[in-house]
């Protein structure tokens, strides 16, 4: 083998083992470590934990603010990925800004944003004592918060989608006879099918998982508004390490779940692409 | 069907894509639109079909207005430049679009979407094909897809935005040939844009050439070939010469050359601008008195006709095609010098 070569495979090597040692210690290590710390009292301990009033209210919170934010944020990120990829109209480009504001901003000002609209000193603060609505320390503010930081998921990855496959395929359809929705749901939506679910799993799975901006606005009042993420802090700071652990497996193995449909997905989204280049 | 267009303009942001025109098509007529690219031709198809909302004008369709109709009461039949076929349905689910599409009470029932579907694929033989989807055709499989799937809602009229233009050279001219039967066939008024002059030239009972927002001239193929209307036609519809010139009293001076020029009625004696083409000049001998005396610079023999680059004194470089014959008979050489009368001519003020 020459020199060159040599080194060219060391350096393959190399690069390889160095990503791979990289990823071990700080990613694959830690959820070794979940898992590990949430079972070293036994799976019993493990149960208890999971199934003790205070964790599962803080499992059904979870479900229930993403099943309420990820099915807005589908609405309105096709919406504003239909308004910017087809249409050209003054202000488009500030539409663009603002949708990746949520990506810019710190979580937890993403959550104060809400402290100062509704809180008690808040803008809108009095109006709200006034008329007895609760929107911090309680759900509407842990969706408003969820879906404000998880906004930018459906659009980002659509926009580009719709851009580049253009307007003729509804066009083509409207010449055809057919009305605005149902070229929506026969044309649009199948072709931007798989990229919308790609862009619904990472929305979903950043709502389930949000701790700044959900901790900022929840009040972590215990069987009421504590969040999986934000039950496994307070387990953690009462130092109950196994419980919290054992929830945090919960968290990790729904990430997990994601991580494997995003993957299926993925090989979709990019098939498509391909289909749309040529057909 | 006709299609009568009044006082149509459109404005996208500061470019006048369209200047207030007037267009009519008669009935089963097949009308190319033709002109350079961004000279409004396909922002004047879009808005016939109700694509874009023109900023003046009316579109009347057999008499009726349709200027405020959305495109999808207008049932014109559209087929698009890069054909747009829905890529998750097959070729039949494509052309049944337009049927399923329709409200309730006039959609047809199962049987009845099956023959029409079948019927049209048939059409442009593509009824074995019912079940591919768009990416497993070749291109022009593609494009008779889209014109199946825009025929299938028996449209009253069909567009054609560069129906050829994603096509190779070989099957754009089958398909020409083809279309043109199917027209004859099927007698629908059709307006076709195309940039290409041959195909438009080749295929159109009509041609209206567009430049900048505005209607040039419009006129069968010949006219527009033998009496262009401005030199904008002429370099449009082939290549042209260009040679300064100055008209007196009916003749033609270029040099020594007098060329005489009949029908002069709308031009002033002065300086003009005399359009030949290539293949429009005639080689005579030197004691000839009327000839332009040119010098040969290079000559190529391009398949069936020679091209001579030369130069005049007084016009400026000339190319000249000869048939390859007369060409070797004539056996010319770089710094030879040629005599020319033009066959056919044209000569437009400067």
């Amino acid at each position: 083998m020459r020199a060159h070569q040599l080194q060219h495979k060391l350096g393959k090597w190399l690069l390889i083992s160095i990503a791979v040692l990289f990823l071990g210690c700080f990613l694959l290590l830690p959820l070794v470590l979940v898992l590990v710390s949430a079972l070293s009292k036994g799976l019993d301990v493990y149960w208890a934990a999971l199934s003790e009033p205070d964790a599962l209210s803080a499992l059904q919170l979870t479900l229930l603010v993403a099943a309420i934010s990820v099915p807005l944020n589908l609405v309105f990120g096709v919406a504003a990925s239909w308004a910017i990829a087809k249409f050209q109209f003054r202000g488009r480009s500030l539409l663009i800004t603002l949708i990746d504001l949520p990506f810019a901003v710190s979580p937890v000002i993403s959550g104060l944003v809400f402290v100062l609209l509704f809180g008690a000193q808040g803008l809108f603060g009095p109006w709200l004592a006034e008329h007895d609505v609760r929107i911090l320390f309680a759900l509407p503010g842990i969706v408003l918060a969820t879906v404000f930081v998880t906004f930018p998921f459906v659009a980002r990855e659509l926009i580009p989608l719709m851009q580049a496959q253009g307007r003729d395929d509804e066009e083509a359809a409207l010449s055809l006879g057919a009305s605005g929705w149902q070229t929506f749901r026969r044309v649009t939506l199948p072709n931007i099918k798989w990229g919308l679910m790609y862009g619904v799993l990472l929305c979903n799975a950043r709502a389930m998982g949000e701790f700044g901006a959900v901790s900022v606005v929840s009040g972590h009042i215990r069987g009421r508004t504590n969040t999986l993420p934000l039950h496994v802090e307070i387990l953690y700071n009462e130092y109950q390490f196994v419980a919290a652990f054992a929830v945090a497996s919960v968290l990790a193995l729904l990430a997990l779940l994601t991580l494997i449909l995003k993957r299926i997905v993925e090989t979709r989204v990019a098939h498509s692409l391909n289909r749309g280049a040529h057909a | 069907m006709s299609i009568d267009v009044r006082n149509l303009s459109k404005r996208f942001g500061r470019t006048q894509a369209l200047q207030p025109l007037d267009l009519h098509v008669a009935s089963g007529e097949l009308l190319a639109l033709l002109g350079p690219s961004g000279c409004g031709k396909t922002t004047l198809l879009r808005s016939i079909a109700g694509l874009v909302a023109p900023d003046t004008g009316q579109i009347h369709l057999h008499g009726v207005d349709v200027s405020d109709m959305p495109v999808q009461a207008r049932g014109v039949g559209f087929v698009f430049q890069h054909y747009a076929l829905f890529r998750h349905m097959s070729v039949f689910e494509n052309v049944a679009f337009g049927l399923r599409s329709r409200p309730r009470a006039t959609r047809p029932n199962k049987t009845e979407l099956g023959d029409r579907v079948n019927a049209v694929l048939k059409t442009v033989r593509l009824d074995a094909f019912q079940q591919r989807y768009p990416e497993q055709l070749s291109g022009g499989q593609r494009q008779r897809v889209a014109l199946a799937r825009a025929l299938v809602i028996e449209p009253r009229v069909l567009l054609l935005d560069e129906p050829f233009g994603a096509l190779d050279a070989q099957v754009r001219r089958e398909l020409r040939r083809w279309l043109r039967q199917l027209h004859d066939e099927l007698k629908i008024t059709t307006v076709f844009v195309t940039h290409d002059q041959e195909e438009a030239l080749d295929l159109a009972d009509r041609v209206v050439l567009l430049n900048q927002g505005a209607v040039v001239q419009s006129g069968s193929s010949d006219q527009l070939y033998m009496a262009p209307a401005s030199a904008f036609v002429c370099d449009f519809l082939g290549e042209t010469n260009h040679l300064q010139g100055e008209l007196r009293a009916g003749q033609i001076h270029i040099d020594r050359a007098r060329w005489p020029w009949p029908n002069q009625a709308h031009l002033a004696d002065g300086r003009v601008d005399v359009c030949v083409r290539p293949h429009d000049f005639r080689v005579v001998g030197a004691d000839s008195a009327n000839a332009l005396q040119v010098t040969v610079q290079a000559v190529r023999n391009l398949g069936g006709r020679a091209r001579i680059d030369a130069i005049s004194a007084s016009a400026g470089p000339i190319n000249i095609d000869l048939p390859i014959e007369q060409f070797s008979d004539l056996s010319v050489q770089p710094g030879a010098a040629l005599y020319l009368t033009p066959a056919r001519l044209n000569v437009f003020a400067v």
